[in-house]
């Protein structure tokens, strides 16, 4: 038959005048929802603000460009990007990938022929494959061939849709648009030739309008005048392009990114930074609480100590005695964390409907981690209460 | 069990008393079954003894052994593992808890390592004259019933080794040949050592060695 503590639990002097238990049980409650709440708002945060880009097998692919000032306006070297920049920045441990939006050196025209009386001068662009988010099998060019593949920004389709009525324009879907040809003329060093070019694609994540890199090498060659090739704009492929180092690197470096997301990461880290503060603050409640139980405790085995100590001489075990003593407040620790839990929830749930309206990135419920942060602040206040309890009855023999 | 004792005296005691004691600073050795009577006046270290043996004191020197295993070194885990299973005393001073009714303080013993079953309770305190005692506060009782609650406690578990402390301090002769009687009884049930200090002889304890402390 099992050891009962049934008999035992009269002989622990609890106490009528037991404030400082009630005040610890409040000090923990206050603690714990502070901590859990601060670890589920730095998840929602840092879910919030990695949704939504435009994202690629998991990568970010923003551009950056330097920041033309008045001191550096007119003078092309100090807003290039030379070889060395890209070699520093590929060795950047946050980065995964480097690539160069390389541009014409050449003059380039592009009229869509006969079926649009339309023309207009064009810069062409070209970036490593790996970068762009949308590559049709057809976007490739070998020499010779008339026919050119462009991938176009949708943005820059969108401005076009934009002003097209007020020039006597039509609009066109984007369907219609990769079905009309539209010639592209290259000229320079004294010869011009035409291409047949056609949309093949629509970009969301480069605003450009891109062909093959091998036309444009042989095009730069062909039409224009070689010089060292420096790109004005680099795409970087990256894990996450809020990350704090990243920023902290382009904001160092005078780089500029060409897309409101770090916006949203400066203030992910101004954000991110409040929780964590919040969080050490639940945590240093949650310490406190623990702290005034453990003189509670120590209360109760003070008034208790006769009787402890007799139960000791008469051959009960330290260790089972401090196992039953801290498993006295076991359920009232389960409460308080549950009902921490619970207000987590709510809160949570709240944020989600009334704040960010039910968006997808999001769960309703709070994350596992949140509940195993809960179940494990039980379990450490339980060791405590143990080891407390048990250097105390040693002291008492 | 087999307890021995080799060169034990208090720190405090003078050697002197190692001189004209047969029990301070010897080896000797109590083996399962003995009888040992040990008379001791006012000041010889009774209570001392049977505390150094009960694991509750260690301010001596030599050593205490339990199956050749030093009792001094043992863990306060041990040593409640040995008073639950092995040795079991009654205390000149009785320790009983004052607030708990008589049963609650012998069920409080007996539920360690029953022994015997709770019904065995009511038996023994009939036999020694406090049944009707058992749902009163411990308190309450006179000290005489206080030296038979812990008596019967004593007996409640299983035991190697019984130390008995001036047992029968408050209890006239009738009565401490009753309980006499149900310890001797019980010791051998379990083929038990009795270790009995007192001030001076008792008729009825029929002892098989007798030391002068």
């Amino acid at each position: 038959m099992a050891l009962s503590f049934k008999p035992i639990r009269p002989l622990l002097q609890t106490g009528t005048n037991s404030w400082s238990r009630w005040f610890s049980y409040i000090g923990l409650g206050i603690g714990v929802l502070l901590l859990l709440c601060s670890v589920q708002m730095y998840i929602n945060i840092q879910r919030l603000l990695k949704e939504g880009n435009i994202r690629k097998d998991g990568y970010d692919f923003v551009s950056i460009t330097k920041t033309v000032t008045n001191a550096t306006m007119g003078r092309p070297e100090q807003n290039l990007f030379t070889q060395t920049d890209i070699e520093e920045i590929k060795t950047q441990p946050f980065l995964e990938d480097v690539a160069p939006l390389l541009a014409n050196q050449f003059r380039v025209k592009l009229s869509a022929g006969e079926v649009l009386p339309f023309s207009t001068d064009l810069f062409l662009e070209s970036l490593d494959d790996a970068f762009i988010d949308t590559v049709p099998p057809s976007f490739t060019w070998q020499p010779g061939q008339m026919n050119l593949p462009i991938i176009l920004s949708s943005d820059f389709f969108e401005i076009y849709n934009v002003f097209a009525p007020g020039q006597d324009l039509p609009q066109v879907s984007k369907e219609t648009a990769s079905g009309i040809p539209v010639v592209i003329t290259c000229e320079g060093n004294g010869q011009q030739q035409s291409f047949s070019g056609r949309i093949v694609a629509f970009s969301d994540r480069v605003n450009s309008v891109l062909v093959p890199i091998n036309f444009l090498d042989w095009a730069n060659k062909t039409f224009g005048t070689p010089k060292q090739l420096e790109a004005a704009r680099l795409f970087i492929k990256t894990k996450d392009a809020n990350a704090p180092d990243l920023i902290q690197f382009l904001d160092q470096k005078n780089y500029k990114v060409n897309r409101d997301k770090t916006i949203l990461g400066r203030n992910k880290i101004l954000i991110q930074s409040i929780f964590s503060g919040l969080g050490i603050f639940g945590l240093l409640v949650v310490i406190l609480a623990l702290m005034l139980f453990s003189f509670y405790l120590q209360l109760v085995i003070a008034r208790s100590k006769d009787n402890l100590r007799l139960l000791l001489m008469l051959g009960y075990s330290p260790g089972w005695l401090s196992t039953n003593v801290s498993r006295r407040f076991i359920p009232v620790y389960i409460m308080i964390v549950i009902v921490a839990l619970g207000l987590t929830q709510l809160m949570h749930w709240a944020f989600h409907h009334y704040a960010m309206y039910d968006r997808p990135e999001l769960s309703s419920f709070v994350h596992w981690s949140v509940v195993v942060i809960a179940v494990a602040l039980i379990g450490l206040s339980l060791f405590t209460n143990y080891r407390l309890v048990k250097n105390l009855l040693y002291k008492l023999h | 069990m087999q307890l021995s004792i080799r060169q034990l005296l208090p720190t405090y005691f003078d050697k002197k008393v190692t001189e004209t004691s047969e029990i301070w600073g010897k080896d000797l050795v109590f083996n399962k079954g003995d009888l040992i009577k040990i008379v001791a006046p006012s000041g010889s270290g009774k209570s001392s003894l049977i505390n150094f043996l009960y694991g509750l004191r260690t301010d001596y020197n030599g050593n205490i052994l339990y199956d050749d295993k030093d009792l001094g070194k043992f863990s306060l885990e041990i040593l409640s593992k040995y008073r639950k299973d092995h040795i079991s005393i009654v205390f000149q001073d009785l320790r009983l808890f004052e607030d708990q009714t008589v049963r609650e303080n012998l069920e409080i013993k007996r539920q360690l390592n029953p022994y015997h079953p709770p019904e065995k309770i009511t038996e023994m305190t009939g036999r020694l004259g406090i049944g009707s005692k058992l749902e009163s506060r411990c308190g309450t009782c006179s000290y005489g019933e206080q030296q038979r609650i812990a008596i019967v406690r004593s007996l409640l578990q299983p035991f190697d080794i019984l130390l008995l402390d001036e047992p029968f301090s408050h209890l006239d002769n009738k009565n401490s040949e009753k309980a006499m009687e149900l310890m001797l009884e019980e010791a051998r049930l379990r083929n038990a050592t009795i270790i009995f200090a007192d001030l001076e002889r008792i008729d009825y304890f029929p002892f098989t060695r007798l030391y002068h402390l």
